[in-house]
């Protein structure tokens, strides 16, 4: 069997796309688009792929962001240049799992975070995000799946952010400013309680509900 | 083995030159050779905090630009023959000197000092790069307040990208009574959300500021507990396991005879 032209993997830092350069625009377009067509909503509107390809044409790569445009979806460029400042210190390689997905089984990453996360930082991941330490205030955790903070939560954090309503977040502390998940906000009591035990935050009857937990 | 500080704080105004100035001569108080260097251009101070305005003939920007020596650009303490500032200027900017010039500096110091301290200008900017540049160690001067301990966590996270891992936390300007009534953030919380070591907690003390305007830091002086909070702070910075002193406060029974008192 010939291999993929096109392959789409999810990464930490959101999906990437990586293209044969023999192929000819045909072949790429009909290849993203079944590859599109195969996986039917899971790739929500407005995700951006990053290109990897060193030696792509100009044309070709305009073309490649036609056809994702059509889908909802778009082309980050040069996303390679700037990565967030926090992804360089996270480890190199996250653990796998997997998570079902519209009855397909998915490999997706986790996103293992071994520090804290201080004020004016920001991690966002495609998959689902462990933070080894404090989120503290000012921070930022966005993220496609679960959130779990092993320490005390004290920024904003986003749970299924593209739309997955099943996502959680955990905390041994969970004191955060803003709750998100899927397209729900909680924001904090204006006077905050110190918690004793780890809490999920989880979506039930159409909304944000905080519970204790055991772990 | 000398050791570089860069005594830093995000936020403005916090206690970075008050800081600086005090455990300079706090550690040339315990016959340690120290070299302070105000990075501050534009805005320095550190000279008047330490009494030698009138003595100052070149600055920071003289030597990195090659005008003159540093040996000839330091000023000697009046009292204190270990210890020399290096002043910046009163009329240049900040872009007049550059992380490498710094670098550089530092690493002459080294050779023939304990201790080089280094003021830092408040906020994140270039002027924070070029101070931080030289250092093996970084402390955080924060107070006890949201947007204070917030900068200082925003500082933590710029100092870590910078592979400047050593860092150490002063408390400044606690009320104590404030803390207990719940008007202020107590230590447990800042050092929970700052999660570096903290090596000093200092009390609001009206002696920094009388102290200040005479020129003459307030560390050493056994009737300030601010003095002592800066003296016990460079008993750390050599090495020594000094607990963190219970501050003198209004208690229960002091505000009972003043509610008696008509
Ligand atoms: N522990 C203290 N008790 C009372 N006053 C203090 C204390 N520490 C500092 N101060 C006062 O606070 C003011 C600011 O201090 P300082 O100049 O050291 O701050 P800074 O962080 O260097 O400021 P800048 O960011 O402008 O350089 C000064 O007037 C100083 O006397
Ligand atoms: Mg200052």
């Amino acid at each position: 069997m010939s291999r993929d032209l096109v392959t789409i993997k999810g990464g930490k830092d959101g999906f990437r796309l990586l293209v044969d350069s023999s192929a000819s625009m045909e072949e790429i377009e009909a290849e993203i688009k079944k590859k599109l067509d195969e996986n039917p909503g899971f790739f929500p509107e407005g995700t951006k792929f990053e290109l990897e390809v060193a030696d792509l044409d100009r044309s070709v790569k305009k073309g490649i962001n036609q056809i994702l445009s059509q889908h909802g979806l778009g082309v980050e460029l040069s996303a390679k240049k700037d990565p967030p400042p926090v992804s360089d210190e996270q480890s190199q390689m996250p653990p796998q799992y997997f998570i079902q997905h519209d009855g397909n089984v998915e490999a997706q990453e986790m996103t293992v975070v071994e520090h804290t996360v201080r004020g004016g930082e920001e991690v966002t991941s495609q998959g689902s995000v462990l933070v080894m330490g404090n989120v503290n205030p000012g921070a930022q955790i966005i993220a496609g799946g679960s959130i779990d903070v092993r320490g005390t939560c004290r920024g904003m954090v986003h749970a299924g952010a593209w739309g997955d309503i099943s996502a959680v977040v955990i905390a041994d502390r969970l004191m955060p400013t803003q709750i998100r998940i899927a397209n729900m906000i909680a924001r904090s009591p204006d006077i905050m309680e110190k918690s004793d035990f780890a809490e999920r935050a989880s979506i039930k009857d159409g909304q944000i509900i905080i519970e204790p937990i055991e772990r | 083995m000398s050791e570089v500080i860069v005594v830093t704080s995000g936020k403005g105004g916090v206690g970075k030159s008050t800081t600086t100035a005090n455990l300079g001569v706090g550690l040339a108080m315990r016959g340690k050779k120290v070299v302070l260097i105000d990075t501050d251009t534009g805005l320095r101070n550190l000279d008047l905090l330490l009494g030698l305005e009138n003595r100052i003939m070149y600055d920071l920007i003289d030597v990195v630009e090659g005008r003159v020596e540093i040996k000839k650009a330091l000023v000697r303490h009046k009292k204190y023959e270990n210890l020399q500032l290096l002043p910046t200027s009163q009329v240049k900017d900040k872009s007049a000197v550059n992380p490498a010039d710094l670098m550089a500096l530092c690493d002459e110091l080294r050779k023939e000092y304990d201790f080089v301290i280094i003021d830092c200008p408040a906020g994140i900017e270039q002027g924070f790069q070029t101070a931080i540049a030289g250092a093996d160690t970084a402390i955080v001067v924060t107070m006890p307040e949201v947007s204070a301990v917030r900068d200082a966590d925003k500082i933590i996270g710029e100092l870590g990208r910078s592979e400047k891992d050593n860092i150490k936390l002063i408390i400044n300007r606690i009320r104590p009574a404030m803390v207990d009534s719940g008007e202020m953030m107590d230590m447990d919380d800042i050092n929970d959300i700052l999660a570096i070591k903290c090596i000093g907690q200092v009390p609001d003390d009206i002696k920094v500021v009388t102290s200040a305007n005479r020129g003459e830091p307030v560390v050493g002086e056994s009737d300030s507990q601010a003095g002592k909070a800066y003296e016990n702070i460079v008993g750390r910075l050599l090495g020594e396991d000094i607990p963190f002193m219970e501050f003198e406060k209004e208690g229960f029974f002091k505000r009972l005879k003043k509610a008696f008192k008509f």
